[in-house]
């Protein structure tokens, strides 16, 4: 099935040109792998597809009108000022809420649950917002730079539950430097030079 | 819209700067502010009035200040938006929030006060409710100078938020001389009711505006 088709999309900041004719479609229970250098568009993109940032040429089509995105940006979107528990039980609630506990226990953060985020590694900072995405229901994930502070186990963990959502029907959008351990399409941006 | 009002509760309640500091600024300045003038109290009652609206205004800077910063800081703007594609919800929640916990505690300070500096107790009531009143209409213009100054600065916020902040004063000084003459309160104090469901039904739908340029 059909969820997002791009046409001829162009995307520009002064002038400068950060991409322009990229053309491509996002199926359900298939992956999209962005990759590119710094600076080549990659999150620009995202936002693109997202409907947060409008492009500078061409149209993003959505063929779900209640689609369901779970979208992991730049920001993790967590209160530093509460605690991961806090945090969840902020976003969560019901069946949810359990399994964002589970992806806490998961995760190894259920010893710092209660302590302040602000006080917690930036790697664990990343765990927290990782469940956020995690723990929704949700029919494609959007993931931007996912992979970005985290120890290998968690890695490992993050690419199987990828793998799994897709190989249930979901679709996937991520951008990463780190060539994810999943079956993907791949939209290379390539290089930025100054 | 009840989700978003619990949410934002839970927030500020666990930002205690943010709750605390603006009650703490009206305490200090309703104190501070009559001492400096005549510790003997000598025609307080006159002056009252003028320090309550500049406390007003500082309180309601103070209260607004950095309320949807923090939101675009870390990101949870974006994600509102996915969910909701525009942001009157959580900005009419978020006023309303900011109003029942710090607005109406301001005004309630501010009238208590009133009787420190010899403002008939039978007026309780009526100061209580205009305070209120004024906060409502000063939270939502200063939110709106808070949604365009993410990002440029608080002189942005300051600049536009002033001006419009004028009427609510002159509408203020207005209620306050009916409360002080027994002259047309309840004309004013109605017309102050008007304008707060307006403009609480229109500004939100302006910052909305204002916050989604900010993370296009």
């Amino acid at each position: 099935m059909k969820l997002f088709s791009a046409q001829n999309i162009a995307y520009s900041i002064n002038e400068n040109k950060l991409f322009h004719n990229l053309s491509f479609e996002i199926n359900s229970g298939e992956g999209l792998h962005i990759k590119g250098g710094n600076g080549s568009g990659k999150s620009t993109l995202l936002r693109i597809i997202l409907g947060i940032t409008s492009p500078s040429k061409g149209s993003i089509q959505s063929y779900e009108t209640d689609l369901k995105i779970s979208y992991l940006g730049h920001k993790n979107a967590i209160k530093s000022y509460l605690t991961p528990n806090e945090n969840l039980e902020l976003l969560f609630n019901g069946v949810e809420l359990n399994h964002a506990f589970e992806w806490l226990n998961k995760f190894g953060l259920s010893h710092v649950q209660d302590e302040l985020t602000a006080s917690l590694s930036f790697g664990q900072q990343k765990k927290l917002a990782l469940i956020r995405v995690l723990a929704q229901s949700s029919d494609l994930l959007v993931l931007d730079e996912p992979f970005v502070g985290l120890d290998q186990a968690t890695a490992d963990q993050l690419n199987s539950f990828l793998a799994q959502k897709i190989s249930q029907g979901g679709g996937l959008i991520l951008t990463s430097h780190i060539t994810p351990m999943i079956d993907c399409e791949v939209l290379d941006l390539g290089v930025k030079n100054a | 819209m009840p989700s978003f009002i619990k949410a934002e509760s839970f927030k500020l309640s666990k930002k205690l700067k943010s709750w605390l500091g603006p009650l703490l600024v009206m305490v200090l300045v309703l104190i501070a502010f009559p001492l400096s003038i005549d510790i003997s109290q000598y025609d307080l009652d006159k002056f009252y009035f003028s320090i309550i609206v500049v406390s007003l205004l500082m309180t309601a800077f103070v209260a607004t200040e950095g309320m949807f910063e923090e939101d675009f800081e870390d990101g949870s703007l974006e994600q509102e938006f996915l969910k909701e594609k525009d942001f009157y919800k959580l900005v009419i929640s978020k006023i309303f929030v900011y109003v029942c916990f710090i607005g109406i505690p301001i005004a309630f300070i501010g009238a208590l006060f009133s009787f420190a500096n010899g403002v008939a107790i039978g007026s309780f009531g009526k100061v209580f409710l205009l305070l209120s009143l004024s906060n409502l209409l000063l939270f939502n213009l200063f939110a709106f100078g808070n949604a365009l100054s993410i990002n440029k600065g608080a002189m942005l916020g300051v600049l536009s938020s002033l001006p419009l902040a004028l009427p609510v004063i002159i509408l203020l000084g207005r209620a306050i001389r009916s409360i002080q003459y027994g002259d047309g309160f309840v004309a004013v104090t109605t017309l102050m009711v008007g304008i707060g469901l307006i403009v609480s039904a229109i500004m939100p739908l302006i910052i909305s505006a204002a916050l989604k340029t900010h993370i296009d």
